[in-house]
Order: C-alpha cells, then structure tokens, then sequence
C-alpha cells in the first residue's frame, strides 16, 4: 500500500466494504471468545471493529493493541455476520506501516529483520548445511516438494531455548526416504512471507512471493510439503490472493503421513505414554485440517490419546503472532494452554507449526511455570518417526 | 558538534578536568559504585554560541578563562576564529546582546575577555606555530586579505592546499588596515594575526592588483584551481545631493581613513562634517578630530537609536567632544571659489519603518539649516570595487555586489568563488569571518568533487537553556580602562586598554554557563578511562560524558535524574541521565532471562497476583551495562539511548556509494578514539561509522541485521577479554551471542569476513585503529565483490 493519506483512507473504506465489516452487529461474541481478550484488560475485537467502521483509523494507526490480534481466527469462527476480522486487521496495519508505526517486535525486531533480508536478490544461501549425509533429497527437480520454511534459523536463533526446531524436518525427509521418496528441497528457498503480510509489510511479501512460486515452478513440483502451518497458508491461501498461483497439491506432513498410514505404507508402534494435540491456528482454522493429525496420533493409540479442554475449531492459540507484541497477555495464553494440556494428563504434547512449539518451550522454560508443566513437547512428524523406528 | 571540529592541539592533562568540573561539585543521587551508570548531557547550545555567526565556542572559553587556562581558550577561540585579537577590539559581540545576564544586569564582556587571551598571548609568546604541510596539490587564489579572505586561507591551509592571498594595498588586513583607524586597532595586532597566518604556510603578496582582462582566467591558467574573491566594499556611494561634483574638500570616508592610516593624512581642516551613522563614520569623525580639526560634527538623519553604530563607540565620541545633528538630512552642499564652506541640512522627522525596518525620515518644509565646514567627509555606505573584474562575466546584483549562492558562496563561474562585504556590501568583522569559513568549506568540496550544496549548513540548533535566572545574585560587568581623554589629541595610540589577568578571570566567572558542560572537548584528547565521551544521535551530534569517579555523592536528591553542581555559591541543576534500562511491565513475561545473566542481582523478579512475576531493576546495583537487554526477548527491558532511535540514527550515515564498514565497539577497550582518528580510517571509497556501547554484552543480533539491512557491508565487533570485561560478564554474554549471529549470516550465505568479532585486551586507542584500519582495508580488497543491496526488482 503506497500513496498519500487519502489514497490509504480509501483502501482502508474499501476494505471495511469487503471484509463485511458494516454488517457489525456489535454483538460482542469475537471479544467473548477472543483469547487476547480473556487475558488482556483492553484489548477487544468489537471495539477495534467500531472503531475501524467508524473510521477513526488515526486511532488505530497508534493502537498498541492493533498488533495484539493473532489472526487466529476465532472470532470469525463465531461472528455471525461472517465478518473477516484478520483480513480487515491486517489491512489496517498496512496502512498503520506506511505511516511509519510498528508494534513490538520481540527480540528487537530480529526476526523481521530477517525477513526483509530474505527479500535481498544476491543472497547465497547455505540453508541446506543441516541436511545429513544419510539423507536422500534433490535439488533440482522432482514431483515431491518439502518446503523446509525457516526452520534452519529458528534452529540457530532459539538454540538457546534448547529445542531442535530441525527435528520436524529431518524426521520428515528421513520418513520420506523411508516411503522411496527423494524429496526436493530448494538451496535458494526463501521466507514465505507469512509474518511480513499479517504485519502489514505487503510489499516484501509479494517479493518473496514472487520469487519462491518461480523456485517452484523451475522443479515441477506437483506436490508441496511442509512442516510449517504458516508456510503453507501462506502457499495455499495468501499467494493466490495476491496472484502468485502455484499449481501444486498442497499437504501438510501429517496430512501426507496420515494418508501413507490410511494406505498401509506405513506401520506404527503405540505411543509410549498418553499426548494430547495443539492445533495450529493456521493448520486448523486458517486451512481445515482437524482430523488427519488426529488420526494419524490416534492409530494404535487411540486410548492414549487425549484431546484438550479447547481443541479443534475452539483451539487457544500459541499466543503470539508474527513476533509481534509477546507481553503478559501472551504468556498467560501459553500458561493457560500448557495447564490443559496437562489437565489431560498427557506427556508428549505434539504440535504441528515450529511456531506453537518455540512459544510454549518459551514458556516452559521459566522457572515457575516449568516446575508446573513437565510437558516434552514434540513435532508430529518427529513422533511419528519415532514410532517407526522404535519398531 | 563533531570533536573533529575542534582541533585542540594543547591540553595539559594534569588539570585536565579543571575546565570541566572548575568550581562546581557535582552531587548526585548515588548509591554504591554508580559512577558508571549515569552520564552528564546531552549538551545544550548556550546564547552566545548560538549568536556567533562563525559558531565561536564563547562559553567554552569564558570557561577556560575563568579556569585561568588562557592559552587554551585562545585556541578554542582560534578553531573558528583566525583573528582573535582584532575581533576582541572591534566585533560587534552579537554574542553579548544575546547573553543571559542581559536579564540580570549585564552581559558578560565577552569581546574584551577574547582581546584579553589575544593579548595575553602576545604577551607570553607561545611556541611558534608551525607551518601546516602541504598535502594537497591544488592551489587557491584569494583576492584579498580581509577577514574574509584571511579566514578562508587559514581554513583552507589547515586544509592541506596551497593558498595565495594577493592583496592591492601595501599592508594585508583589508578594511582592517585601510578603514579603521590605529587608536581602534593597533597595527601591531594585525601584523600579529597575519603573521600567525602566514605562519601556517599562507603566501601574501602585497601591492599586487589583480586586474586587467580575463583576470581571473588567468590566475586559473597560473596554476590556482579555485579563486575566492573576498574584495570587500570600498567604493563610497555617492551623496547624490547638489554641490557634490563642484566642490574641492568632499571625501569620502574610505579615502579619508586610507590616506590616515597609511600615513598619508589629507588636510581637513578645523571644522568637519561627517554624514553618516554608522562605525566608519564614528571613526572618521574620531581621526578628524586626532588630526587638525577642532570641531567635528556628525550628520545623521535618524535619531540616535536607529543609529548602526556600535553604543559604546558612540558615547566615547560624545566624549571626545564631537557633536551629532540628529534627525538632520544633507541638503546641498555650499562652497566659495571651488571650496566647500558648509552644509545645508533639513530637518526631519521620523515615518513609517522602512524595508530595514528602521523608520523612514520625513522632511521637515522650510527647516533648512547650515553647518559650517571645511571637510566634509561622507561616510553613508560602500560597495565593493568590482572594476578590477574588466569583462569578466561574473553575474552581479542591483545593489552592485556580487552575486552568489547563499549556500555555498559559488558566483555564476565554476572554481570562482566570493565571500565577505564583495557579496553583502558592507558588514561586520565577524560577519566576513563567517563567509570566509562557507567558502572555504565550499572551495574545499569544490576541489573534492564533492557537490557543493551541502558545503556549509550553519547550526543554529534551538536554544534551550535552563538557568534560574531569578536566583542569580547581580555583579557589576568589568569596565577595560581607557586613555583620558586629554591625552588623545593628535596621536592614535590605542583608547581602550584590556583587562587585567584578575580582572578577566573575575569578569570570565560572571558567565553563567547556561547548560553544564562547556563543550570545549579539552577532556577529549587526553581522555583517562573513566571519563568517556560518548556520541549520540540527535538532529545535531551530541556529546556525553560518563562521570569520573572524582565526582562523588553530595546529598540525596528525590528527583532520581536530576544532577546538581554547585559553586561560586550558585547552584544549578542539569540533566543526569542514567544508563540503566527500566521494565516495561506490561510487556515482561517474567521468564528470568534477565535475572540469570545479571550477576550484579540488579534484577530480581516480583510476584504478582497468579502465578506470574515480572522483573525489576534495583537501581543501586545496575551498573548500566546493559546485557540484560539483550538477553530479554519481548523487548520489556527498554535501554536508554541505545535504542532503536539511536542504532537507525547512527546506522543512517551508511553511505551507499561506498563500502561501508560498521563498528560496534564497547566504550572501555580501545574506544576513547577522537574524530580525526575516525575520518584517517576511511579512505575515498570508505565509510567508516561507530557505534559506541556501555558493553559488548548490548550487542543483539538485530544490531548487526539492521546494520546489514541498511546497506552495511562488513560488520566489526571489539569487546574486552573475557576476564577484563568491566561488567565481569558482559563480555561472556558477547561471546553466545557473536557465535548466534555468525551462525545467522552464514546462514544467509555471507561470508564469515564480512563480520569479525575482537577482543582487546589492553585499552589502546592505536591498536584500536590500527585494528579498525585493517579490517577497512581488507574490505578495499574486496571491493568488486557484489554487492548484496540490491533488492529482488518486481
């Protein structure tokens, strides 16, 4: 979004238009369900909503809450108006970045600054330095695609957090090997983009957008696979939207183990122990995918399996998004979900978004919440494996 | 207000501070081994400074002054001033018009404090200056050796260039010589300050008119790649009133002064009529009357307050007896046999403000009067003598003057510059003297191929002071003793004789130093450990010092920012701003991070109600190394100063046409490194920029992403030694997060030479350099490597 304040008020009138937001009923069910809203005192949908329909976008342009939102969805899940709240937010912060505001970037804005690098056209990357020996993949082209997202740099950035964010993606390519397939993984596979749109940073998205949906085109992949809930919203929902359409199936890694197991390719063990499930917001609202996660932790284990106070459609969200505003509210959201994660009495908790599992290890590791919740918690692709390999 | 400025090349280190800390004690809210934590600043411009057209740092050398180091302050006076002494005589002290102590009684004699360091000097001869070294093999031509054109040589010498002065008269000095008269300006003192130029390695050469056809293009043919054309204004403007052209014994004030002051008086005879209200005119009055003339009168058709000239020049010519018609304008003049014999005037009275915003003088019908005289010197204004020029096709304006560039003082010819009175008709001392710098800063540009636009932007930053005026006890200002008046007939011995060493020290202590530091950087070069100058953003270059551990607590004070120095019985309080960050409590998730790293214990971490905490700072442990903040990853701990304000600002000096490196560097190893060692660092083709920390521990990995982001291309990172770090464990914490951050770019794909983290172990501000010099160099080499700026194009 370019231009002069007028220009920027018009596409923000256009975008109340278009995300349905004059049918505002002031109901109030997204702040009733919104899980920023149970824990922050000021923080609420409907006011923003008003707000916004009221045009008093100046207002929010300097709201600190306008980048509090997790786009989770859940309030649009219950709106009955079907107002499209994320959408509408996120335009909103488009136009709020044009005039130079930002919320707090947590860890001084490296992560985003990270992004905006990825969008650098001389960039040689070495992302691929963790891929082992014993692994087979491609790099130049094939019909399987795993999308590895940013895994390699969470794994540097968080390793203090001693959690081994590339864990998802081994486990996945060596799972793939193991079904006879040799994956193809991009040496120049650039950020999707996801955080950078939800912040309002549509300009870099649509750079990085562009020139991964090229990458992809080059290997003719025709299937994607990823580990990242984000990245693949991102490739399914948002690329198109901004036209950059990629003709490929796109799948979720346990999607694809769900049906390899469905199928018979593979066997698993029983699970050790009782685990639970956190749906990613983006995998589950964003994109649908409820069953197959479950069902791909259920076989041979269905007793052990145990679903959370909130799961699926009514899922509580990790508690940050796009690495913007982690405060209080936040760490209340993660306590509250790893408390009902251990109110099922499980001990694995699996997740499927690098995301969910950096911020509830976060949480984990202060010291009084740790000595509440000893929950490991794991990637599905890596517990999957190692049902397999403990065959 | 970059330390590069000011080349203070004599600082005695044993009081090295005295400047600083003279009289005043500065107490502080400390708790135990704070000294570190807070630091004094940002400085604010004081009036004076921002009064001073060539930016002379007045209150750095009152200061000194009042600090009994006179030689030091004549140098602070000479970084933006070559003629100390000649302006310590006759400018027109802009600077004490604007002087807070106009609000109490009155301003500090700023003037006569700068003629006292200039005469104390000659009177103490210092070591002879030694000649700058010619390092650059361009030439500059100056027309004309006024303060203009004296400035832009000394400038221009310190500069490295070759610089020839011609000047037409027989003595240099322009209008300093030729129109003001010796018993304003004695002779030997401008010999002396011309002497100190030529010393510095500026040719004069006298009775050398530039003149004939294509003049200035054959001084370009001679082997000068610029010429400044700094001629003044002394061509007198016309009376335009009958009898002017008929009449033997009209003259006009420049002549007049010039025939005196090279010894050549004209007669005048006993009565003169002087028309004019300005200082020329003053002071042609007062020669008339040290010559044969018994009575002088001054015509003026303004009444006394409109009047341009100085007060004080004024009243002493009321009391050496010349009389002034006020409100009385020249009619015609009357003469017998081709002589003059008198003036007819007109009385006027005063209208509506004209365009100078002085009131327009209204006729007065049938109120004619005569003056009687022999002389009549007409003294109404000057413009430059352009005829020298012939046909060369220099654009001029209406008022006769040349016409320039206001900016950059480049006339409508390349290479050709003018400077002084020749572009404003006529002005003051330190008014040419202000030119005489943009020039230079232009010509200089010019001969870099540099664009000329930005030469010279003056600073005129906004005026902020806070002294409590009302607490301020008066003291009568310090009166120079004059020459009685009997004993000025028919000599031209000098009238205002200077103060006295105790006289001056007394009247430099009435200042009132508005803002706490003095900004005279003498602690700069000679820098102990424990005090740091800091730089910091801001519209202007700002400067901080970290307290030395001489400063100790003298009482409590509730406001937890404010410090407070007393002295001289006054006391004054001043921004003490400490380093150490706060919580932002909304934003902390109390994991402890913080806690963990800071072995001071400064953090401790409050419960509140659940199960949740947050962290705080106990402020009598901080010690401001700020490792804290780098460690918390929800940006709860907010530093202070170094922030993201501070790293955008500093980072946006990224030049990007050229190779830029960035150096972060902890401000205890190697850091106390001062401008002219920075800009050595860079070469043509690279950018040098520094960012000082408390502590290597500050660094994050977003510090040096951004430096990237922004255009850097290689990244420096010096720290102390593990077992040297000051803070014990910044250094530790610098170490994880260096390793986090290589790990990061390689990564990304670029190169691990492109960043290097070092440790020094020893604080050596060569070693730190020289450090810092080869790194530079290394990235020269690499220079054809692409650069990884270009973003993907859509």
């Amino acid at each position: 979004m370019t231009g002069n304040t007028n220009t920027i008020n018009r596409e923000l009138v256009e975008a109340i238009k278009k995300t349905n937001a004059l049918a505002c009923l002031e109901c109030g069910k997204c702040t009733g369900v919104c899980p920023v809203s149970r824990f922050s005192r000021h923080y609420s949908p409907r006011r923003m909503l008003t707000t916004a329909v009221r045009k008093h976008f100046d207002v929010l342009f300097q709201d600190y809450d306008l980048w509090s939102c997790l786009t989770c969805l859940r309030c649009e899940a219950v709106c009955p108006s079907d107002i499209k709240y994320s959408e509408l937010t996120q335009i909103i912060r488009t136009g709020a970045k044009t005039f130079g505001f930002n919320g707090k970037c947590s860890h001084a804005g490296a992560l985003e600054l990270l992004q905006q690098i990825m969008t650098t056209s001389e960039l040689k990357q070495n992302r691929l330095e963790w891929v082992t020996n014993d692994l087979e993949i491609s790099t130049t082209g094939g019909d399987v695609l795993y999308f590895v997202g940013c895994a390699p740099y969470f794994d540097v950035f968080f390793s203090d957090l001693e959690i081994h964010i590339l864990d998802a993606a081994l486990s996945s390519i060596k799972l793939l090997n193991m079904l006879g397939i040799t994956p193809v993984l991009l040496t120049d596979e650039r950020c999707c983009g996801h955080d950078l749109l939800w912040n309002g940073d549509d300009n870099n998205f649509k750079m990085l957008a562009k020139h991964n949906q090229a990458l992809i085109k080059q290997t003719g992949a025709k299937t994607i696979l990823f580990s990242c809930a984000e990245c693949m919203s991102a490739f399914k929902n948002l690329y198109p939207k901004y036209g950059f359409p990629i003709k490929a199936e796109f799948k979720h890694m346990s999607q694809f183990l769900a049906e390899k197991v469905a199928s018979g390719a593979i066997e698993l063990n029983e699970i050790d122990g009782k685990f639970t499930f956190q749906d990613p917001c983006r995998l589950g609202r964003h994109l649908g995918i409820y069953s197959e996660p479950r069902t791909l932790l259920q076989t041979n284990g269905a007793d052990t399996f145990q679903e959370m106070q909130q799961n699926s459609q009514g899922s509580l969200c990790c508690g940050v998004s796009a690495w913007m505003n982690c405060d209080v509210t936040s760490k209340k959201i993660q306590t509250e979900r790893l408390r009902q994660a251990k109110a099922t009495g499980a001990e694995t908790l699996a997740v499927a978004c690098p995301k969910c599992q950096i911020h509830l290890v976060c949480t984990m590791k202060d010291q009084q919440v740790n000595a509440n919740y000893g929950l490991k918690i794991q990637d599905i692709a890596s517990i999957t494996l190692e049902r397999i390999a403990s065959k | 207000m970059k330390p590069e400025s000011r080349g203070i090349q004599t600082a005695e280190s044993s009081d090295l501070l005295s400047a600083f800390f003279t009289d005043r004690k500065v107490s502080l809210k400390f708790g135990r081994d704070r000294e570190n934590t807070y630091l004094i600043g940002p400085i604010q411009p004081s009036p004076c400074t921002w009064a001073c057209p060539a930016g002379v740092n007045v209150k750095a050398y009152v200061s000194l002054i009042a600090a009994g180091r006179f030689q030091a302050a004549l140098d602070v006076v000479r970084e933006r001033n070559p003629l100390p002494g000649i302006c310590g005589r006759i400018c027109t002290h802009p600077c004490e018009s604007y002087c807070n102590r106009n609000q109490i009684d009155d301003p500090v004699a700023i003037r006569e404090l700068k003629r006292f360091v200039a005469d104390y000097e000659l009177a103490h001869p210092p070591v002879k200056n030694k000649p700058i070294p010619r390092s650059r093999n361009e030439r500059v031509a100056i027309i004309g050796s006024g303060p203009a054109g004296l400035t832009a040589a000394n400038d221009l010498v310190r500069k490295g260039y070759g610089v020839t002065v011609f000047e037409a008269l027989p003595e240099p000095g322009g209008m300093l010589v030729a129109g003001i008269p010796a018993f304003r300006l004695p002779r030997d003192i401008i010999e002396a300050e011309i002497d100190f130029i030529r010393n510095l390695g500026v040719e004069i050469k006298t009775n050398t008119r530039i003149s004939g056809k294509q003049a200035l293009g054959k001084l370009l043919k001679k082997g000068f790649q610029a010429v400044l054309i700094a001629v003044g204004a002394h061509k007198g403007k016309k009376l335009n009133i009958p009898g002017e052209e008929e009449y033997t014994g009209i003259i006009d004030c420049v002549d007049f002064l010039n025939q005196v002051n090279f010894g050549n008086p004209p007669r005048v005879g006993e009565k003169v009529i002087v028309i004019g209200g300005g200082n020329s005119a003053l002071d042609s009055a007062r020669t008339a009357l040290r010559l044969e003339s018994k009575e002088v009168y001054i015509v003026y058709r303004r009444s006394r307050r409109e009047m341009p000239a100085d007060e004080a020049e004024i009243a002493e010519a009321v009391r050496e007896g010349i009389k002034i018609h006020y409100l009385a304008a020249p009619k015609q003049i009357l003469g017998r046999n081709g002589r003059v014999t008198g003036l007819e005037c007109l009385k006027v009275k005063l209208g509506e403000p004209d365009a100078s915003g002085r009131r327009r003088p209204v006729p007065i019908k049938g109120s004619e009067f005569i003056v009687e005289a022999d002389t009549i010197i007409s003294a109404i204004s000057q413009k430059p003598d352009l005829s020298f020029l012939g046909s060369e096709e220099l654009e001029t304006t209406s008022r006769g003057t040349l016409q320039v560039d206001e900016e950059t003082l480049a006339t409508s010819r390349p290479g050709i510059f003018a400077a002084g009175d020749a572009t404003t008709g006529p002005r003051t001392v330190i008014e040419a003297i202000a030119a005489g710098h943009v020039a230079a800063g232009a010509i200089d540009r010019y001969l870099n191929h540099e664009p000329l636009t930005e030469a010279a932007k003056p600073i005129k930053p906004e005026l902020e002071i806070r002294v409590d005026l009302k607490k301020e006890r008066k003291i009568p200002r310090a009166k120079a003793p004059m020459v009685p008046i009997s004993h000025r007939q028919n000599n031209f011995r000098e009238v205002e004789l200077g103060f006295t060493e105790a006289a001056a020290v007394a009247e430099a202590k009435r200042c009132l130093r508005c803002g706490p530091c003095s900004e005279c950087f003498i602690c700069v070069p000679e820098c102990p450990k424990e005090v740091t100058l800091m730089s910091l953003p801001g519209d202007r270059e700002e400067a901080l010092f970290r307290l030395p551990p001489e400063v100790r607590p003298e009482k409590h004070n509730h406001a937890p920012w404010k410090g407070v120095f007393t002295g001289q019985g006054k006391r004054y309080s001043f921004n003490l701003n400490p380093v150490l960050p706060f919580v932002k409590e909304t934003l902390c998730r109390g994991c402890g991070d913080c806690v963990a790293v800071c072995d001071y214990s400064a953090l401790q971490l409050f419960p509140t109600q659940n199960e949740l905490s947050f962290a705080r700072i106990d402020e009598n442990r901080c010690r401001g190394c700020g490792t804290c903040v780098a460690v918390c990853s929800t940006s709860a701990l907010t530093p202070r100063y170094f922030d993201q304000r501070w790293l955008t600002n500093k980072l946006s000096a990224i030049q990007p046409e050229k190779t830029n490196v960035v150096v972060f560097t902890c401000s205890w190893n190697g850091s106390q490194i001062d401008g002219p060692a920075l800009s050595d660092m860079e070469s043509k083709n690279t950018n040098v920029v520094l960012l000082r920390l408390m502590c290597s521990g500050q660094i994050e990995p977003a510090f040096v992403l951004r430096a990237f982001d922004q255009g850097a291309d290689r990244v420096l990172i010096t720290g102390c030694r593990e077992d040297r770090c000051h803070y014990e464990f910044g250094a530790k914490q610098a170490t994880g997060t260096f390793e986090k951050i290589r790990q990061l770019l390689f990564l990304m794909g670029m190169d691990s030479e492109r960043i290097r983290f070092e440790r020094l172990t020893d604080k050596d501000p060569v070693k730190f350099i020289e450090l810092v010099k080869r790194f530079t160099e290394e990235t020269g080499r690499n220079e054809n490597r692409p650069k990884e700026k270009e973003r993907v194009a859509l």
